[in-house]
């Protein structure tokens, strides 16, 4: 019964009156930041961190922590919304919900986004209760190896994940994974394709190639398109989910918290992958995969409550090993440091007020989000209802805005306003830039891995096959390749008795 | 109206004439910091930043310009006005090794910048993995010796302090190693303690926890003296590996040209809020030592590394931009 005393201790701690008051303080930023498009958890974080020195280190990791789970709740808003989507986990939730947004679905697609998210960090609170310790020896098996065959089931994860042609989809992953090349090679030191401009050396940021793409791209088309509006309804009816909604989002929920609990945990993992992965599986599996990208409910539930879970769980390695997972761990580490308590595998055991409390408020944290957001569906709604003339200009407003503060770079900002052209180019062509978004963050992943694990097997390819991890996820991807091309081969062949 | 125009000349005559200096600062203060929030040089600016405030009696705005590993924020400052506004809180990789890596380079840290202080620095602590049959250096050096260019040395990347430190390392022992370049100082720990990657040199700060908790082997620490929290752990040169003494280091600039007064002022600004308790104390838990020793020692001091470093990168053939 370990457990429920860790899990008391932890309660008793996360709700305090003063740590509720971070916890809600956290989340609270963590909802405004998601929102904002371009300005993420990151440097909020970072900008808050020398406020959180006079704080008791349980309230200080609190409060980040909120801010960070946050962020991914209020990211769907934009996304849904004006299709522009703010971190790179949101990227999936435009595909469908901004499709069911422009149905006049708005309210359900919210409130399906929220109570999908809510659902997936309430098990991912249970998931990292229990299951830390065995998961994060898990984390410490993965090495480059078991990492690159993770990236080449994401890359196929792209594929599926488009709609329509299979060729332009590979065309637009090849694209993604052609810019990613650009910038200074993590082997070698050397800039490649930065044509001498120092801006280009750290590659192309995600952040402005999506705003550009998804968000702005779409405002151009919707300029000529000269759509009737679908007229918003304010009735709560139509702004709650009915009970079709739910029946059909419920399994995608569970399924998207499984992806998410299990890439959450792998250290370098990345946002990308458990979103994009629990999307595809949703469509892979979907009796009529023709709904995708066209207001499927279960495109929203699915990735939103992968996205929440991968977020949660991210902290397993951070608590119980003391490693960053990603980049936002990394700041967790310094604000423990700070504290004066050394990153560890031995924090959990001398600081168990601490761990357990930051696990506990997890879940009242979720449970303030659900609460400050169903509510506030209504308000975002409304927004809809504002003219084009009036939003547009402030979409493009607010994206400038915060594509420039990720670096405080002007260079971002134009690289936005190009890609934009070019995302209304793709619109023209028919092609959809969601692969080459994944090809873009993959790429370099999948490079470096790849390099790092010929260096590390001393040029031996064979290392793919014989460690099982990585030979299980190779295996995994041969038979959804054969999957894939065996209806089309089939198809092709009768097509040619035929004549 | 005769004297009009006398009164003019006489107001601009003023206006140029008074003592503008006298007024420093009259208004916000921007620090570049080079690197995304977080990092080391990030932490640096912002716990100094309200020292200084309070030490100039106006705000201290901390910008991030990363980018080009650094190189990008500091060639920002290299073309700023020198007027005192701006000021760069940069790491030992922007002032001493990327002018020694990279040709391309947009500014000369001995041209182009007004040298103020160091402010932090910390020593690199030699780990290896648990499972890697060496307790000693002159363990390790033996095992390099007998596997040739096969052993691991995980790093924060080409052209990091880690990696030429290792790479100084092998110089002064005459060994070969196997460099494996990571993104960060993260991942090359989670790889050292899963034991995939086999030796590094990372800040020790941020390896004390692990190492306390026996996840990874310390074999040596790169400081002068002992470091207090491992009395037991031998310093490089009493491991017998003379001239491996390596500190990553933090350190604030300004454009050059400073007007002199403005230069006093930031320098003892600067100077103090690195020597406040609370600030020191601070730094201290972050694992950082406070130096705080002003611009003469700063500029000494990086002519030093500029000229370690340079050997180095030259003895190891280190040639990023091919």
């Amino acid at each position: 019964m370990e457990l429920f005393d860790n899990l008391l201790l932890g309660l008793s701690t996360a709700l305090q009156f003063n740590n509720l008051l971070y916890c809600l303080i956290g989340v609270v930023i963590g909802t405004a930041i998601g929102v904002l498009p371009g300005i993420g958890p990151i440097p909020t974080v970072a900008l808050l961190l020398p406020f959180t020195f006079g704080l008791p280190p349980e309230s200080a990791l609190i409060m980040l922590a909120g801010i960070f789970y946050g962020a991914q709740y209020g990211g769907s808003t934009t996304a849904i919304l004006v299709n522009v989507p703010g971190e790179t986990s949101s990227v999936v939730t435009c595909l469908d919900g901004h499709a069911m947004a422009r149905q006049g679905r708005a309210g359900p697609a919210l409130a399906i986004a929220a109570v999908s998210s809510f659902f997936a960090g309430t098990v991912a609170t249970v998931v990292i209760a229990l299951l830390s310790l065995p998961l994060a020896a898990l984390a410490l098996k993965f090495t480059a190896v078991e990492y690159f065959s993770l990236l080449v089931l994401g890359l196929l994860a792209a594929v599926i994940l488009a709609h329509g042609s299979v060729s332009k989809s590979l065309a637009m992953v090849f694209l993604g994974l052609l810019l990613g090349t650009i910038g200074i090679d993590v082997n070698s030191g050397a800039a490649r394709m930065t044509f001498g401009i120092p801006a280009l050396s750290d590659g192309l940021d995600f952040v402005p190639v999506a705003m550009g793409m998804f968000g702005l791209a779409e405002i151009i088309a919707n300029l000529e398109r000269n759509e009737v509006r679908q007229v918003v309804s304010q009735k709560l009816r139509d702004l709650v989910p009915t009970r079709a909604d739910l029946k059909a989002a419920f399994p995608a929920m569970v399924r998207g918290t499984a992806i998410g609990s299990a890439l959450g945990v792998l250290p370098g993992g990345g946002a990308a992958l458990p979103p994009f992965t629990a999307y595809a599986l949703e469509k892979k599996i979907a009796r009529d995969p023709q709904r995708f990208g066209k207001g499927a409910i279960e495109g929203v539930a699915g990735p939103e409550a992968a996205n929440n879970a991968g977020a949660q769980t991210s902290f397993i390695p951070l608590l119980t090993l003391g490693i960053p997972a990603n980049a936002l761990m990394a700041l967790m580490i310094g604000a423990l440091m700070m504290q004066g308590i050394q990153p560890g595998p031995q924090v959990m055991t001398e600081q168990p007020a601490l761990v357990w409390g930051v696990i506990a408020s997890m879940w009242t944290g979720n449970l303030m989000l659900l609460i400050i957001n169903l509510p506030l569906v209504g308000l975002w709604v409304s927004m809809l209802k504002i003219p084009y003339r009036l939003l547009f200009p402030a979409i493009v407003l607010f994206c400038c805005i915060g594509t420039y503060g990720i670096s405080n770079s002007v260079f971002n900002v134009w690289l936005m306003l190009g890609c934009a052209m070019l995302g209304y180019f793709f619109i023209k062509v028919g092609v959809e830039p969601a692969p080459l978004l994944l090809g873009l963050v993959l790429g370099p992943q999948l490079e470096e891995n790849f390099r790092r694990a010929m260096q590390l097997a001393d040029g031996d390819p064979s290392v793919f096959l014989t460690r099982p991890i990585s030979a299980v996820l190779l295996a995994v991807v041969a038979v959804l390749l054969l999957a894939m091309l065996s209806p089309a081969v089939l198809r092709k062949r009768t097509q040619a008795l035929a004549e | 109206m005769k004297n009009l125009p006398f009164l003019t000349i006489a107001a601009v005559a003023a206006m140029l004439s008074a003592p503008a200096l006298a007024e420093y600062p009259d208004k916000a203060l921007t620090m570049i910091v080079p690197f995304p929030p977080g990092g080391a040089s990030d932490t640096t600016a912002r716990l100094i930043a309200p020292k200084l405030t309070e030490a100039v009696g106006q705000p201290v705005v901390i910008e991030n310009r990363p980018g080009a590993n650094g190189s990008i924020g500091a060639a920002q400052i290299a073309q700023a006005k020198p007027d005192g506004y701006s000021l760069l809180v940069a790491s030992i990789g922007v002032y001493a090794i990327n002018p020694v890596l990279y040709k391309g380079l947009k500014y000369d840290p001995k041209k182009n910048f007004d040298l103020l202080t160091v402010a932090v620095r910390t020593p690199n602590a030699l780990v290896a993995t648990p499972n890697l049959p060496v307790n000693t250096v002159a363990e390790l050096i033996a095992h390099l010796k007998k596997n040739p260019e096969k052993v691991t040395f995980a790093s924060s990347g080409t052209g990091s302090s880690d990696h030429l430190t290792a790479a100084l390392f092998w110089q002064q022992t005459g060994t070969t190693g196997l460099h494996v370049p990571y993104k960060g100082g993260g991942p090359a720990i989670t790889d050292l303690i899963g034991g995939h990657a086999e030796v590094s040199f990372q800040n020790l700060g941020v390896v004390t926890g692990h190492i306390r908790a026996g996840k990874l082997k310390l074999l040596a620490v790169t400081s002068d003296k002992r470091i207090p929290a491992f009395p037991e752990t031998p310093t490089m040169a009493e491991a017998g590996v003379p001239g491996v003494e390596v500190y990553s280091w933090q350190a604030v600039a300004t454009p050059a040209g400073l007007p002199k007064e403005v230069k006093a002022k930031l320098e003892s600004g600067l100077t103090g809020a690195l020597a406040a308790p609370e600030v020191k104390g601070r730094f201290e838990e972050a694992g950082f030592e406070v130096v705080g020793t002003g611009s003469a020692k700063f500029s000494q001091f990086l002519d030093a590394e500029l000229g370690r470093w340079k050997s180095v990168v030259e003895a190891g053939n280190i040639t990023p931009d091919q």
